[in-house]
């Protein structure tokens, strides 16, 4: 029965300004999205903040600790690898290749998955259970190992690693969108739609897409922090950027070797990868919690 | 003496912001032997009522009450806990939808045996055992089942809504409570299950003096199986008296209103006219009006209904309104 | 259950055949000669090489092609690594059960940890357990994993000195290996110091096995809490409430096989995440197992070797999956249908 609207002074917010209110309701999650905003900015415009530049060695100063450290030097705040390389400027030189990349790679994968996903949820029969093995089959690989055979396929080297996390993060994609649309396309709203006569673009494009696009985003931080522990992960292998290249997981593996004269060129990258980690997971959480939390009310 | 006894029961809904008042003072009372009807909208209340007697509602409501006796011992003195151990001994209650409320990985058999009372078992416990199936068996047949072997066996998603509430009511037998809570049971069946799961109770009511409130939305099912009725509105409390009182002399506009709109008193009207409702719906939560709440929509309300009205009392016969239509009979 | 058997089994036959595809498919796609990617022999001159296409039919369609590669699988012969020339199927069954036992280890330590703490976390929902557990769930999320084993070398092994920080088990032990899997083999030989010798390899295990479960333990966490609570909700529970069970009653006899019901088919999904995370380890730990294998592999250029382990480590994994759906089909009565009814 249709509600008399006895109060006319009452407005209801849209639902991306209930979103938006219940997100700012922890504090926590506020930080994390103020640290979200920090890396995005350190990551643009990291060539005019850092004081020196990534690959320049100091040979006067090599293996200098951090500044609070009796023998370190101001001038060099966060200390220097062993090639006299000063380790703040390569942290953030660091989020443009580690944060930033992580971003591109899962735009592009979220376009591509999502559009590949919607596609494959309007067909049906033999075609869509093929895929659906297909995928089942490629979901059980594990992402390293999909990752190191298509680094073996393309050769070392940054932009290749970009294209195997990408196609790592494809079918995940995919799978989420399959589901998704799937599940909008039993509801009665699309039925009704459908009886207006709306082909299968249309629904997809009107009723669905912005139905479904939360949740695509809370999927796609998830990706983003699973894509910033990979890029790291093959960076530390070997396999990802190249050596001069300030790159998180790489900066990580060359400091192993001087884990006892010079830890803080393992423990600064490593505190590098988490701080952008959790920020990540505390915006996805804080998005993932306003939804719930929309939901309910 | 009655069995409950509650008087000037309110429930409170503590959100963030103001705690909401779900249900607003209402007074029942029950009898032994006796099937009361609780009767309203969905949103009126009465199944917040009933958990809130049987004791299920979680931290977010608030219950407090001028009276609630049971059986003459005052519960409001006594903490949650032996409220909830002296309430479940002779209490039992039956939910809608019966499939969602028996867990779907566990058999019925094992359900069944649950329910059993320890203290009615005797024996050695590898005894124990075997009189807990031949409780459950029991059990099921007096709920009307005969081949009882299968339904042990089965879980609940094999089993068809009606057979599961029959299951239920058995569960709730097995405590041989004085009281059964009966919360719209047949508002997922048919109307011939429907008949049947009432003949079900009716008998039980006769066979064992057992009390049951039942509560429904639907006045006309319910008239035929029970002796009182109580009417509630929005949390209020409208009306209470014996059904033949109710449904032949309603006092409130409310339940004037509800008997008017059942398909037997619409018989007479002429053809593809309206038929008669009150117009409007029921307040929402956030939106409740100040004293009787169905002031917004009822034809007699005037500027005495701002105030909340007292319960009046006709020879057993409660009203609560400034305007009752007593005075047209 | 027997149709549910079957389909199962009919799933695992189509996804090996289509892992055979993609495994023969990478032997085009790798750089290099196909046929030295398929077989290995890089050292061979030009005749060998043209017996060695012989053999493996690369001069007739694609489709006799991969029918001679599947016969080449199914004999045993999956060819030979191009960097030590020993055949790649010895290689991997001497390194695969290390890593089985690595991953199982930590799967198991993972659920046994991260389940009951989610279960908590639910019961505690909205007081200050439940919001410590879920920020400690979130940190243990985010480490990276190749820090996290370097920290914990560095803090147990080095500064503490309590475990061992490389290998499966002492080098002092001599314990022929006969399964590949270091209990099982302490246990079937005849050295005399077999009690010591459990302990050592214990020792050796809990370090890796517990950096590689932190992270699926923290999902669990999640994935345990997230189901606890929406049994938590259901009509049943308060049915059974209603019924006059205490709360300790429901929590153990209803709502945890319930909550486990729906957290086992999740675990399935992540082993291969587990997978991933136990290569890591292997290569920080000096674990024997496929997963150092295969990254040392790909330093090399090793084609044939990376063909073989992909192959392996996949069907691995799902058996693995199947393996938890057949739990989870027998937890839960309604899996086991599978016509949806009027929904």
């Amino acid at each position: 029965m249709a509600r008399d609207n006895i109060y006319q002074e009452e407005e209801f917010p849209s639902p991306l300004m209930q979103l938006w209110f219940h997100f700012r309701q922890s504090p926590v999650v506020k930080i994390g999205f103020g640290c979200f905003l920090f890396l995005c900015f350190l990551a643009i415009f990291s060539s005019l903040i850092s004081p020196y530049s990534p690959v320049e060695n100091h040979l006067d100063s090599l293996l200098l600790p951090p500044a609070w450290d009796d023998e370190g030097n101001v001038s060099y705040l966060l200390g220097t690898d062993n090639l006299g390389r000063d380790m703040l400027s390569r942290l953030i030189h660091g989020t443009t290749l580690t944060f930033g990349l992580s971003f591109i790679v899962v735009l592009i994968s979220l376009v591509i998955g999502v559009v590949i996903g919607s596609l494959s949820a309007l067909t049906k029969g033999v075609k869509s259970s093929f895929l659906n093995h297909f995928l089942d089959v490629i979901l059980s690989i594990p992402s390293l190992l999909l990752a190191i055979v298509i680094v073996a396929i393309l050769g070392p080297g940054l932009s290749n690693t970009l294209w195997a996390i990408v196609m790592v993060l494809i079918p995940q994609f995919i799978h989420i969108t399959r589901n998704a649309v799937e599940e909008e396309f039993n509801k009665d709203y699309v039925l009704a739609s459908r009886l207006d006569g709306a082909n299968s673009l249309r629904i997809l494009h009107y009723s669905i897409f912005p139905n479904i696009i939360e949740k695509l985003i809370s999927q796609a931080t998830l990706a983003q922090s699973a894509a910033i522990l990979d890029i790291a992960t093959l960076g530390f292998l070997g396999l990802g950027a190249p050596i001069p290249m300030p790159e998180w997981g790489a900066m990580l593996a060359n400091g192993i070797d001087l884990f006892y004269i010079a830890p803080w060129t393992v423990y600064l990258p490593g505190l590098a990868i988490l701080f952008s980690v959790v920020a990540t997971n505390l915006v996805g959480e804080g998005m993932r919690h306003a939804l719930k939390a929309r939901k309910e009310s | 003496m009655n069995l409950l006894d509650i008087r000037n029961l309110s429930i409170k809904l503590l959100t963030a912001s103001t705690p909401i008042l779900a249900v607003d003072r209402v007074s029942l009372t029950m009898k032994e032997g006796e099937v009361r009807g609780l009767v309203g909208e969905s949103g009126s209340g009465k199944s917040l009522l009933a958990q809130a007697i049987v004791g299920v509602l979680d931290d977010k409501w608030q219950v407090d009450a001028d009276r609630f006796h049971w059986r003459g011992i005052d519960l409001m003195r006594l903490s949650v806990d032996e409220r909830k151990k002296i309430i479940s001994k002779d209490v039992a209650m039956i939910f809608q939808e019966p499939m969602a409320c028996l867990d779907p990985t566990t058999t019925i058999g094992e359900q069944l045996e649950e329910a059993v009372d320890i203290a009615q078992l005797t024996g050695f416990f590898w005894q124990k055992k075997q009189q807990r199936k031949l409780a459950a068996a029991n059990l099921l047949h007096k709920v009307g089942i005969k081949n009882h072997e299968i339904c042990t066996k089965s879980y609940p998603h094999q089993l068809t809504e009606a057979l599961c509430q029959r299951v239920m009511i058995a569960m709730a037998l097995a405590k041989r409570p004085l009281l059964l809570i009966a919360d719209e049971p047949t508002a997922a069946m048919e109307s011939t299950n429907q008949n049947q799961i009432f003949r079900l109770l009716a008998s039980l009511n006769q066979l064992k003096n057992m009390s049951i409130l039942l509560i429904s939305h639907d006045l006309e099912n319910i008239t035929h199986w029970t002796n009182t009725i109580t009417v509630m509105y929005s949390g209020q409390f409208v009306e209470a008296g014996t059904t033949q009182h109710i449904f032949n002399r309603p006092y409130h506009p409310y339940t004037r209103a509800l008997v008017d709109s059942s398909p037997k008193a619409n018989m007479q009207i002429p053809l593809k006219s309206r038929l008669m409702t009150l117009p409007g719906s029921i307040p929402i939560l956030q939106h409740l009006p100040i004293g009787c709440r169905l002031g917004p929509r009822c034809p007699k309300a005037q500027k005495a209904c701002v105030e909340a009205p007292k319960v009046k009392n006709y020879h057993g016969h409660q009203v609560s309104c400034h305007y009752s239509l007593k005075g047209s009979y | 259950m027997l149709i549910f058997t079957l389909r199962r089994l009919n799933l695992f036959l189509f996804t090996m055949l289509l892992l055979s595809i993609l495994s023969f498919s990478l032997s085009f796609l790798f750089p290099g000669e196909q046929i030295i990617n398929i077989s290995g022999q890089i050292n061979t001159n030009p005749e060998g090489i043209e017996l060695v296409a012989l053999e493996y039919g690369k001069h007739e369609s694609i489709l006799s092609q991969y029918w001679n590669y599947l016969n080449h699988l199914f004999n045993g012969d999956w060819g030979i690594s191009m960097t030590s020339q020993l055949p790649i199927s010895n290689e991997i069954l001497s390194h695969l059960p290390a890593t089985m036992e690595l991953t199982i280890t930590a799967l198991f330590i993972a659920m046994v940890v991260g389940i009951p703490i989610g279960f908590i976390a639910a019961i505690n929902h909205r007081k200050k357990t439940d919001d410590l557990i879920l920020s400690l769930a979130m940190i243990g999320y985010s480490i990276p994993i190749f820090w996290l084993g370097l920290l914990t070398i560095l803090i147990f092994s080095i500064q503490l000195g309590w475990l061992p920080s490389a290998g499966q088990i002492s080098l002092l032990y001599e314990i022929k290996q006969v399964t590949g899997i270091q209990f099982i083999d302490i246990l079937l030989s005849d050295s005399p110091y077999k009690w010591q010798a459990f302990q050592d390899a214990s020792s050796h295990i809990i370090l890796p096995a517990c950096v590689v479960a932190l992270a699926p333990a923290t999902i669990f966490v999640r994935l345990a809490r997230t189901s606890m609570l929406n049994v938590l909700e259901t009509h049943y529970i308060k049915a059974a409430m209603a019924k006059g069970l205490t709360f300790q009653q429901i929590i153990y006899r209803h709502a945890i096989r319930n909550a486990m019901v729906n957290v086992i088919r999740d675990v399935g999904l992540q082993f291969a995440n587990l997978v991933t995370l136990a290569m890591v380890t292997e290569v920080i730990f000096s674990w024997p197992g496929i997963g150092r294998w295969l990254i040392e592999s790909i330093y090399q250029r090793d084609y044939t070797a990376i063909q073989g382990g992909l192959l392996a480590l996949s069907s691995f994994i799902f058996l693995v999956h199947i393996f938890t759906d057949f739990i989870y089909a027998t937890l839960n009565p309604l899996a086991r249908e599978t016509h949806r009814g009027s929904r």
